[in-house]
């Protein structure tokens, strides 16, 4: 019960202070709107590409769009621990009886939350800019679910290498050095079947191609559950597996 | 009754630098105890190993009634701390933060909001509650610091570098503080510190500790007694030189042979007279030379410093030590204490 209550106090302290900064979660958003209107204009034409699944790029790419939200987002997460931690606020709480999971899982959760609100507006543009939902709400709530599932992982590594390397450039560099070839070695900008051959086997060791594939189907096809288990299978453990790595680095690396 | 023991406590870090080398000693419920020592002593790692932020590697430590490897939950219940830099959100409220660790610290909503109102009064931020840390002074925010590590009511705080890098006036301040929180709640502080004069005002009994290794314990005074006596310095208004020899032969007279006295020397035209307490011997000395008839014009009593303890122990004083190091930090501090 500590423990839930702990988690809760930790993101009500970190949704207010995001919020006290609407600014910041406006200008990161900048870059995957970009993405959405501008990279879907330039290359309008792939919308002739066969096995796109649509005849509009925009369309396809979409989903594509939100998943890179909730990456590039995530990747920044354990920054706010390490201002925490230079700021003696991390050290000051270690010496209350807070529970020490909550520390680092309330980070995760607001982290992902703040995503979340991003990804619906995201949508929602999407939405404005013609891109037609063919499972409707339920499956927009689905494809969040994914997607939260991908940046709870995501947050909870870049956490862990925070507190592993405990230097804001050095996160920076290996989560880059994570998040673009996450990026590319997917079928993100194009359908598999488009994919060379080592691609496409590359991706299906990518958590991020999963993210986007349960994504492109809810909002294209419908509800695939062949391609949809496995999704929620993939991005379920990477969450896990996330999450243990980042509170084990908590538990070992605060000295 | 003590309410901290430590037992050969012990920090090797990776390395091999011994931190802190098999310290024992024990805190009293009620004192304000001093752990003074240049940077690099060791203060912040003991501190960190007795509110279970590290651990030894090894020896024992007994907080509040419990070890603090075995049950370090049961010693955070009952500690505050504040640390060297100053713990607080400086993207919130002076109220959202001290809220936030009343419940880290199980209270129940009511109870914090009784004790917000008293803890802003006791650390005078009654009327900044709600306003931004980030706007909040360098003092202002110790305060709000000081408070967050009190809402639970602690039998025991600790205090790491308490008014480091902090103005003399806000310094002031903080002792003053510091002081009525051990008067008023009747709170044990564990502080350390580097500055002299800190530890001699505010500790009741300070601990000098260099390399890791605690090389006295004591009260300001006690320590300052084992260092030599206190110098009680008189001298005569009349001018000339063969006035004031005589002064000094008729005082010499009078006072030599007396049980109080250690020693007397003659300086600048003065007589110095060397005792064990100044206070005590004062009457005596007036009593004395009175007899005598030997009028005194001036009288001053000086102490042995905690400067001439530091160097009694250590071999050299905490300030030339300090010297020695040249990081940015250090700078600043040393502009900092000379403005």
């Amino acid at each position: 019960m500590d423990a839930i209550a702990d988690t809760w106090f930790i993101i009500f302290r970190d949704l207010k202070s995001r919020i006290r900064m609407p600014v910041f979660i406006f200008i990161t958003m900048f870059q995957p709107i970009l993405w959405l209107v501008l990279f879907t204009q330039i290359f309008k034409s792939l919308g002739n590409t066969p096995g796109l699944g649509t005849s509009s790029y925009l369309q396809f790419f979409a989903p594509g769009v939100l998943v890179m939200t909730v990456l590039f987002g995530s990747a920044f997460s354990g920054f706010a621990t390490l201002i925490d931690m230079d700021m003696g606020i991390l050290s000051k709480m270690l010496a209350t009886p807070v529970t020490r999971t909550s520390i680092v899982l309330g980070r995760i959760i607001a982290t992902v939350v703040v995503l979340l609100v991003q990804a619906i507006i995201i949508f929602i543009i999407a939405i404005i800019m013609g891109v037609h939902l063919s499972t409707g709400v339920a499956g927009a709530l689905l494809t969040l679910f994914l997607i939260s599932l991908l940046g709870l992982g995501y947050a909870a590594f870049s956490n862990g290498f925070a507190l592993l390397f405990k230097r804001q450039e050095i996160v920076m560099a290996v989560t880059n050095l994570m998040t673009m070839p996450m990026m590319f070695l997917s079928s993100m900008m194009m359908p598999s079947s488009a994919l060379p051959g080592w691609l496409n086997t590359a991706r299906h060791f990518n958590p991020v191609d999963y993210a986007i594939v349960g994504a492109r189907d809810l909002v294209l096809k419908g509800y695939i559950w062949s391609d949809l288990w496995k999704s929620l299978v993939v991005l379920g453990a990477w969450a896990t597996v996330g999450i243990i790595f980042g509170t084990m680095m908590f538990r070992t690396k605060t000295e | 009754m003590s309410i901290l023991q430590t037992k050969d406590l012990t920090k090797v870090y990776t390395g091999g630098i011994r931190a802190v080398d098999g310290i024992n000693f024990e805190v009293e419920e009620g004192e304000i105890f001093g752990f003074l020592g240049p940077n690099g002593a060791g203060k912040t790692t003991t501190i960190k190993m007795l509110n279970t932020l590290i651990p030894p590697t090894s020896g024992t430590a007994t907080v509040a009634g419990f070890d603090v490897v075995k049950n370090p939950a049961e010693v955070r219940k009952r500690i505050g701390y504040t640390a060297q830099n100053v713990g607080v959100d400086e993207r919130a409220t002076g109220k959202e933060n001290l809220t936030l660790y009343g419940h880290f610290y199980r209270l129940n909503t009511k109870t914090i909001r009784q004790r917000l109102k008293d803890l802003f009064e006791l650390v005078e931020l009654t009327g900044a509650e709600d306003q931004m840390v980030s706007t909040y002074s360098g003092g202002m925010r110790k305060r709000l610091d000081l408070a967050m590590g009190l809402i639970h009511q602690p039998r025991l705080i600790f205090l790491d570098e308490p008014t480091t890098g902090l103005d003399p006036q806000t310094r002031a301040s903080i002792w003053d503080h510091i002081r009525n929180l051990a008067k008023t709640m009747g709170v044990t502080i564990f502080l350390t510190t580097h500055y002299l004069d800190e530890a001699d005002k505010l500790a009741d009994r300070v601990a000098i500790i260099d390399h890791g290794k605690i090389m006295t314990i004591g009260t300001p005074k006690e320590l300052k007694h084992t260092v030599g006596g206190d110098v009680v310095t008189i001298s005569s208004d009349e001018e000339g030189s063969e006035a004031s020899a005589d002064f000094q032969q008729k005082a010499r007279k009078a006072l030599s042979g007396k049980d109080f006295v250690q020693q007397i020397q003659e300086s600048n035209g003065s007589l110095a007279i060397i005792v064990a307490s100044g206070e005590s011997a004062v009457p005596k000395i007036m009593r004395d030379l009175g007899a005598e008839g030997v009028e005194v014009q001036t009288l001053t009593v000086s102490h042995p410093s905690l400067d001439d303890v530091f160097l009694k122990y250590t071999g050299r004083t905490i300030r030339a030590q300090e010297g020695t190091q040249t990081t940015f930090t250090q700078m600043r501090l040393r502009s900092n204490r000379r403005s």
